[in-house]
């Protein structure tokens, strides 16, 4: 039974059902603008905490703003700073790891070394740390999310390259004549890709989780824009009277991120990638 | 061409910062000549320092001691331009045939690679050569667009080579190149590898720890064990009288026809 369920979610169908979700997903947020019945900031107090009706889908919040245009903007946000944070720290974990893995020696140590370093602290911790420097705002909490996260690609991308090092072919290519830049650009990168999605799609999901938590404290989006994190946040004053402010959010948060996981997961099962 | 002279070399074991490791000693005082168009057997059992002195003489691994001269210039001490140079007349055929190709690579992309460092060829150039040097090596020009795990163990071994003499290198380090394929691939590799020094000029270096092999292809052999060097000469016939233990362990080896014909001497139970 759970052999068959693990097959199901695990299989080329939930590869490929993921990927659609998250194409949709994509869409909806960089088509927000155009899709979005309203103005996500626009406040009419006349409106304020309507029930689902044809002009307002999913109701009003407290101001009388549309929840689904806020949940389409907040889209814009929470995957495309994700995605941003996916990329910049996946670009420099990857140079950091095979800069350490390919050069060993003291270089490996010292860059190592940093990398424990960051990660003894609890993610969060740090996040909290970075934005208490630098104050709230979108940008800190992106600056202090990329500062986190390349770490685990730089130590996944190191060992990788380690071994990888010691196969004939990277001497091969070096009697062959190729730089140290051609190596690790034609032959270690091409040889580390696979598992570096995996990762990456899995990370992906926490950088959703992670924005999404720093504005719920109010630490990253600023009001009045729409991010879903914030929108749970501004949900919490009508808990007992519409819990929907809070539950939308909350379930689109819930599906990205559990979409970004299966997708990573059967990604791993296919490319036989062990998990760190 | 090859001269190494004195070549010691020992390995540094990372040192425990109570208590300090020795180094390693792996070869020691060795050096030999080898001239151009010879191919020169380095014979010797596992952990002699075969490997390392195959290493060394490509340029991988800089010796504690001693020169290398290629040529009449050190590999160790020209500049790095000029070692950039010096490498391309260098190559190498390892044992592990699949190790040492790119799996995700097409063959003719990993017989292309030394020309792109070295040779400004046009793409149609380019195409050609590979193709010229996969019908060398006894392959098919179709054979450009499979990727490793498509060829057989001997096939592999045979890009291998092609990528080896792509440049018209002088000499090739053949690393226990035929030691990981069954006794028809070696027979086949051997006499391809023959063929090819007559039509490039070129030399070997035949490094392996199976005699037969040695004696078909090679035309002075020199036996090293524990990193010193105890026989040396071009007739064969008189190693089978040798009396060095290293060297008559290397011929209690060969596998006889029928197990009573195995050579056994005294010391041997």
């Amino acid at each position: 039974m759970i052999k068959r369920w693990k097959a199901i979610f695990l299989g080329q169908k939930a590869i490929m059902i993921c990927s659609i979700l998250i194409i949709i997903f994509f869409g909806a947020a960089l088509l927000a603008p155009w899709i979005a019945p309203h103005d996500p900031i626009k406040v009419n107090l006349l409106q304020k905490l309507k029930d689902p009706s044809a002009e307002h889908l999913l109701g009003t919040d407290h101001l009388g703003r549309d929840t689904l245009s806020r949940l389409l903007y907040g889209a814009r946000i929470s995957l495309g700073f994700a995605t941003v944070i996916f990329i910049s720290s996946l670009g420099i974990g990857l140079i950091i790891g095979a800069l350490a893995g390919y050069m060993g020696g003291w270089i490996d140590s010292i860059l190592m070394r940093l990398c424990e370093g960051i990660m003894a602290f609890p993610n969060l911790v740090l996040v909290l740390g970075v934005v208490g420097i630098f104050g709230p705002g979108l940008m800190q909490v992106l600056l202090a999310l990329m500062l986190v996260q390349w770490v685990y690609y730089a130590r996944v991308c190191r060992n990788m390259v380690v071994s990888l090092k010691q196969q004939n072919f990277i001497t091969a290519a070096r009697i062959s004549g190729s730089s140290s830049w051609k190596i690790i650009y034609k032959h270690i990168i091409p040889n580390i890709q696979r598992p570096i999605i995996v990762i990456g799609t899995l990370e992906m999901g926490w950088a959703i989780m992670d924005i999404s938590a720093l504005s719920f404290l109010g630490l990253g989006i600023q009001p009045p824009h729409a991010e879903w994190g914030a929108m749970i946040h501004e949900g919490t004053s009508y808990i007992r009277s519409h819990p929907e402010l809070m539950i939308y959010p909350g379930m689109f948060i819930l599906v990205v991120v559990v979409t970004f996981n299966i997708l990573g997961e059967a990604l791993s099962e296919k490319y036989g990638v062990k998990r760190r | 061409m090859l001269e190494v002279a004195n070549i010691s070399h020992q390995y540094a074991n990372r040192s425990h910062w109570l208590r300090r490791i020795p180094p390693t000693p792996v070869l020691n005082n060795i050096s030999f000549t080898l001239e151009k168009g010879c191919c020169l057997g380095l014979l010797g059992m596992s952990g002699a320092g075969k490997s390392t002195l195959g290493n060394i003489i490509l340029g991988l691994e800089k010796p504690t001691q001693g020169q290398i001269l290629f040529e009449g210039q050190d590999l160790y001490r020209v500049n790095t331009p000029t070692r950039h140079r010096i490498r391309r007349d260098l190559q190498v055929v390892f044992q592990d045939c699949y190790s040492a190709v790119n799996p995700l690579m097409t063959a003719a992309q990993i017989i292309g690679e030394p020309l792109d460092n070295y040779e400004k060829l046009t793409s149609v150039q380019h195409k050609q050569r590979v193709k010229q040097l996969l019908e060398q090596v006894g392959l098919r020009a179709e054979d450009g667009n499979k990727r490793p795990h498509q060829f057989s163990g001997g096939q592999l071994q045979r890009i291998n080579i092609a990528r080896a003499i792509a440049l018209n290198p002088k000499l090739i380090v053949l690393d226990e190149s035929v030691s990981s394929l069954d006794m028809v691939n070696q027979m086949q590799i051997l006499s391809l590898l023959a063929e090819l020094k007559k039509t490039h000029q070129l030399s070997y270096l035949f490094v392996t720890h199976d005699i037969r092999a040695a004696m078909t292809i090679c035309d002075r052999v020199m036996v090293i064990d524990q990193g010193e060097l105890v026989y040396q000469d071009d007739m064969h016939q008189s190693m089978m009288q040798s009396n060095h233990p290293a060297v008559q362990k290397l011929i209690a080896a060969i596998l006889p026809e029928h197990p009573s014909e195995r050579i056994v001497f005294d010391h041997q139970v």
